[in-house]
């Protein structure tokens, strides 16, 4: 877990100086961050331009908010890319209630995928959930990966599984609570 | 797997929430109600770690050039300072400026502005019938803290723009300031603070706001509570009583 602690070494002491106005913290942030978050916010809005408006959106974000900022509760990284994450979603909602983004690939998540990114999270939380995610039924952990990555409503899940609404929420609902028994576990 | 006790109503919304599967009204209604149930906040919180690692499979993709600059040029002004990065201080300033020159009362200024102000504050008044809009604004809050040596939060307030609707909860305990009432100031640019009203101690408010309010319900704009005698501030144009607290309304 060396890569994890440097991280928050250097990232940590970010927030407190962003937090008190130093721009140029705001900035090391975002040399160390955008990337990742311009990615979260690629997947779930599949444009560019958007995503950049949204990635600006949330720097913006962070700057305000940087106060809230709780290292006992979450990592920096966790904590901007939730944030990103929302963002996109709020700017996919505006698009309505049955937009998603047309995804080039077919959800395979690249687990093997080591970038410097991944490092940067602790990765026996990944292998947890992971693992705990595998042992949900095929169809309920697919439904739950597109969730999660596309940030797309429930309306548009059922019509793209072509299932009833209420299936695929009971899919889910039951898929969570087993996900969460897993995980305490 | 063994079969897992189903999810509570309350937390599988949460659950839903962090997993971003509800529609815009559902996730409005869910912001809203993380503003003012610290529980369900804490529940969603509590999902959004659970499924975060997922995010590290998502490929980091450089960020188009220029990107920082247009960010700089967004950052609030004045906020390269030493103190704290929220204009809280500055705000608070501000809003004593008004309480000052409406008690003075000596200001041609403030005489001017007591004018103007008899149309411009009346209370806020309870909208009796709901327009549906499209869900398409953007929700707001705000922490007002107080500005003491210690920084803590009394108030949060949440903004729904497609409701009009301002949820404020006081987090003081209840009965705390018996024979004084805590009033509500939206501040929003250079405009005197606009009453909202009067919000009781450990209590939650739904405020209906007048039209004329809607577009100051902005980014930057700010609230602040003001600690009033029985009735409210006897000032048109501001607090009368001392500012206990201050909090910039901010996008969710």
């Amino acid at each position: 877990m060396a890569a994890a602690a440097t991280s928050a070494e250097l990232l940590n002491p970010l927030m407190a100086r962003i937090a008190a106005g130093e721009r140029d913290a705001l900035r090391q942030l975002y040399d160390a961050t955008s990337a990742k978050l311009f990615g979260v916010c690629l997947r779930i809005l599949s444009d560019r331009e958007e995503s950049e408006d949204v990635l600006q959106d949330v720097y913006v974000t962070i700057w305000r908010r940087a106060d809230r900022f709780d290292a006992g509760k979450a990592s920096v990284m966790t904590w901007v890319s939730t944030i990103a994450r929302n963002r996109a979603i709020d700017r996919l909602r505006a698009r309505g209630p049955m937009a998603y983004a047309e995804q080039v690939d077919e959800l395979e998540i690249a687990d093997g995928q080591d970038s410097a990114e991944t490092l940067l999270s602790a990765a026996d939380d990944r292998n947890r959930l992971q693992g705990c995610l595998s042992e949900l039924d095929d169809r309920t952990e697919k439904v739950i990966r597109t969730a999660f990555f596309e940030g797309v409503t429930y309306e548009a899940l059922a019509k793209r599984m072509d299932a009833p609404l209420g299936t695929v929420k009971s899919w889910i609902r039951r898929g969570l609570a087993k996900l969460k028994g897993c995980l305490q576990s | 797997m063994s079969e897992a006790p189903d999810l509570t109503e309350h937390e599988a919304l949460a659950a839903e929430h962090a997993l971003g599967v509800l529609d815009a009204r559902e996730r409005a209604d869910a912001e809203n109600r993380m503003a003012r149930d610290p529980a369900f906040a804490a529940d969603v919180e509590a999902w959004r770690q659970r499924l975060a690692p997922m995010l590290d499979s998502i490929a980091a993709i450089p960020a188009p050039q220029g990107t920082w600059q247009r960010i700089e040029r967004r950052l609030p002004a004045n906020d390269d300072r030493v103190a704290p990065a929220n204009d809280n201080g500055q705000l608070l300033n501000r809003v004593r400026f008004w309480r000052n020159s409406a008690m003075g009362g000596f200001s041609a200024a403030a005489a001017a502005l007591v004018a103007a102000l008899v149309v411009g504050n009346q209370p806020a008044t309870i909208l009796t019938k709901e327009v549906t809009v499209q869900p398409q604004g953007q929700l707001l809050s705000a922490s007002v803290v107080s500005q003491d040596t210690r920084v803590q939060p009394l108030f949060v307030a949440a903004y729904d723009p497609d409701r009009k609707q301002l949820i404020v909860t006081s987090l003081l305990p209840e009965g705390s300031d018996r024979d004084k009432v805590h009033e509500l100031w939206l501040i929003a640019g250079q405009d005197n603070p606009k009453s909202l009203g009067l919000v009781e101690s450990g209590k939650a408010k739904v405020i209906a706001l007048p039209t004329e309010l809607l577009a100051k319900m902005a980014d930057g704009a700010a609230l602040a509570v003001s600690l009033e005698p029985p009735g409210g501030s006897k000032n048109p144009d501001g607090p009368s009583g001392p500012v206990i607290g201050v909090g910039k309304l901010s996008k969710l």
